[in-house]
């Protein structure tokens, strides 16, 4: 009888004590809260480690340390970070242009996942927008990645794929560092805004001036209407042309004047690299294309 | 409250909550089903360590127990043979889910979580299996689990090598857990090596060598060793895990504790796990993460989940904790069919928006 006895007493004690347990265990996890965040950066990491909320890239840099900042440290290494990162795709700060630039993919051998030059062809993008062959949209379970952040990366990727400013030599050259559409880009949405970043704050005051700045219509040779041309608020490298309407399905050039005058020059005075030869001067083009969308469906 | 408050309080949740014992069980499938029910995971998967392919009586379980009411003929279960040696089982998840992000447009949208086929090759039955694990959607076919499982002892002990979930903790399905991201072990991250395996009475063991990248090709000579012991005396259990990455990106070592318990229509899970990773940062960092989730049978296909994480991503820096509260209905109308409907808050640092996002969703389960 004492085992039967026994077992009686464990029964009727067992719902008290997980009772107790329960209200034990709820009470000190209650406890565990949220970080308030004092004295950290956006990334919740300590000031000047991430680069999170510091000032936009400097004289010299380009996009990558933007997209490591505000994608990649924040969203992508919840899980790619460490030993044991999925498919051995670290993409901290200290691996991330290591593990992307010219790296095959590990899902689809046949890829890249940064081509240099090619976004539409480069597996980062196609996982960001959610039509990879394999597996899905990243990042997994979040919320999808907004289009400012994707085109971040396209435009990045479109201009070369640099690496971070760290990693070259510093220069006193106004250069560009990306455009939107990118050179070579066929857009299929309504375009009416060209973006321009920079590697250092454009003097505003040259932006306006004629022929600085122009938009050329390949069929007619003629200069677009524009709207608007700005420099961004509070972001000096970023110049915005609007169009004073929506392109017309074609051929489109976009030139930044870096010789004779006027001349785009950084607000330090120096003139823009247009041509890439590492000295000052020499003008820029970007040619992209507009084509008409698709009448029904078509890819997200 | 301090960070070693924070942390200790954490642990002395779990190591409670799992401590205690009490009555018989009801039914269930996934970690806390197997709680309620008091079974170990190789009870209702052809996979000793739980997740994927369902057995025999598992399969009959789904179709008797787990939903409010039966569709098909009583006498004539799905059990999942395609024959005498080969088994097949499948899972769908789609959702229809809307995130809110504090100073951001709301986003909604339809999507294909996954599609996967299961198929297990018994060609000797009881000893020799060849198993598979087939991502077949979204996009082309990858395989997550490709296995052969050799029992050196009938049902005892068995030796498997290919590609393979490690074992490690709790086998949620939620990937996105924070104990599951920490761990770097979930069932979207298989890795390849051996493992050898012990089911006796009510002990559940595990130990197995990988080659650490996650899927990933190997880059150097270290391994990862991983580990996993449970106790399944009925009503409660508890286990232990760790794991050794020794990688030329930085070690990283993990330590885990994990228990469960059941009292009438509830069921309580519990995880808390501690890594420290050479290859974060400039100096490394030391993480930890716990999980706890109470689910109420309301009564047969109806069960109430509530889960509340807590995550600290770096020891040394204060006030960066994260923590994500869940709250879901889970409905099985009938056999085969899962209905899920779910609300999770995130809370974070104030001046990181995404951490600090609400999500609703609705899903829909099918399985075979």
């Amino acid at each position: 009888m004492a085992p039967v006895n026994t077992s009686r007493r464990r029964a009727r004690r067992a719902p008290a004590l997980s009772t107790l347990a329960l209200g034990i265990g709820t009470t000190l996890l209650a406890s565990c809260t949220a970080g308030e965040g004092t004295g950290l950066d956006a990334n919740g990491r300590p000031p000047g480690e991430s680069g999170a909320g510091q000032p936009p890239p400097a004289a010299g840099a380009n996009d990558f340390r933007a997209i490591q900042d505000t994608i990649l440290t924040p969203i992508c290494t919840a899980c790619h970070a460490g030993a044991s990162a999925p498919l051995g795709l670290r993409l901290d700060s200290a691996n991330s242009y290591a593990a992307l630039v010219n790296v095959a993919s590990v899902q689809v051998s046949s890829l890249r996942r940064v081509l240099p030059g090619d976004p539409g062809n480069s597996y980062l993008v196609q996982k960001m927008e959610g039509r990879a062959a394999v597996g899905s949209r990243m990042p997994l379970g979040g919320p999808p990645l907004t289009q400012a952040s994707i085109d971040l990366v396209r435009a990045w990727i479109a201009a070369g794929a640099r690496p971070p400013a760290t990693a070259q030599a510093p220069q006193k050259l106004l250069v560009v560092s990306s455009t939107i559409p990118a050179t070579g880009e066929i857009a299929v949405q309504a375009v009416r805004e060209i973006t321009v970043v920079f590697n250092d704050a454009v003097d505003a005051s040259l932006v306006g001036i004629g022929g600085a700045v122009q938009l050329i219509d390949e069929r007619t040779g003629a200069a677009v209407a524009l709207q608007s041309i700005s420099v961004q608020p509070g972001n000096a490298t970023v110049l915005k042309l609007r169009t004073a309407a929506v392109l017309a399905p074609g051929s489109y050039e976009l030139q930044l004047r870096g010789q004779g005058s006027p001349a785009l020059a950084s607000v330090d005075g120096h003139v823009l690299d247009g041509d890439a030869d590492g000295r000052a001067g020499g003008d820029f083009s970007a040619a992209f294309l507009v084509v008409p969308a698709p009448a029904s469906g078509g890819s997200p | 409250m301090t960070r070693s408050r924070r942390i200790l309080a954490s642990l002395v949740a779990v190591v409670g909550t799992i401590g205690l014992l009490s009555a018989p069980g009801t039914a269930r499938a996934e970690p806390y089903l197997a709680v309620q029910m008091g079974f170990k995971c190789a009870q209702c998967h052809v996979n000793p360590t739980g997740g994927g392919l369902r057995n025999i009586f598992g399969n009959a379980w789904a179709q008797t127990q787990l939903a409010t009411r039966r569709l098909g003929p009583e006498d004539d279960l799905w059990n999942g043979m395609l024959g005498k040696y080969l088994a097949i089982g499948g899972n769908l998840r789609g959702n229809y889910a809307t995130t809110r992000v504090p100073d951001q447009a709301t986003t909604n949208g339809f999507d294909l979580q996954e599609a996967r086929i299961y198929l297990d090759a018994a060609v000797i039955p009881n000893r020799l299996s060849i198993y598979l694990d087939e991502r077949v959607g979204p996009g082309n076919a990858q395989e997550q689990e490709a296995n052969v499982r050799l029992w050196l002892r009938e049902g005892s002990v068995y030796l498997k090598a290919g590609q393979f979930y490690l074992p490690f903790g709790w086998r949620l399905e939620d990937d996105n857990a924070y104990v599951r991201q920490l761990s770097g072990i979930n069932m979207q991250t298989p890795d390849r090596g051996v493992e050898i395996g012990l089911e006796q009475g009510q002990w559940s063991a595990q130990l197995s060598v990988s080659n650490g990248t996650a899927g990933g090709p190997e880059v150097d000579d270290g391994k990862q060793i991983s580990t996993r012991v449970e106790y399944v005396p009925g009503n409660w259990r508890i286990g232990a895990s760790a794991t050794v990455n020794n990688a030329d990106a930085g070690d990283r070592t993990g330590l885990g504790l994990f228990g469960g318990l059941h009292w009438r229509e509830f069921a309580l899970l519990g995880e808390v796990d501690y890594f420290d990773d050479d290859g974060l940062g400039s100096n490394g960092r030391k993480l930890l993460a716990s999980f706890v989730e109470a689910n109420w049978r309301v009564r047969q296909g109806h069960n109430v989940k509530l889960s509340y994480e807590w995550f600290e991503p770096d020891r040394d820096v204060d006030e960066d904790e994260q923590t994500r509260t869940s709250l879901l209905y889970e409905w099985s109308p009938f056999e085969f069919v899962q209905a899920r409907f779910g609300f999770r808050y995130f809370h974070g640092i104030p001046q990181n928006d995404l951490q600090n996002r609400s999500e609703a969703f609705v899903q829909l389960h099918g399985y075979f």
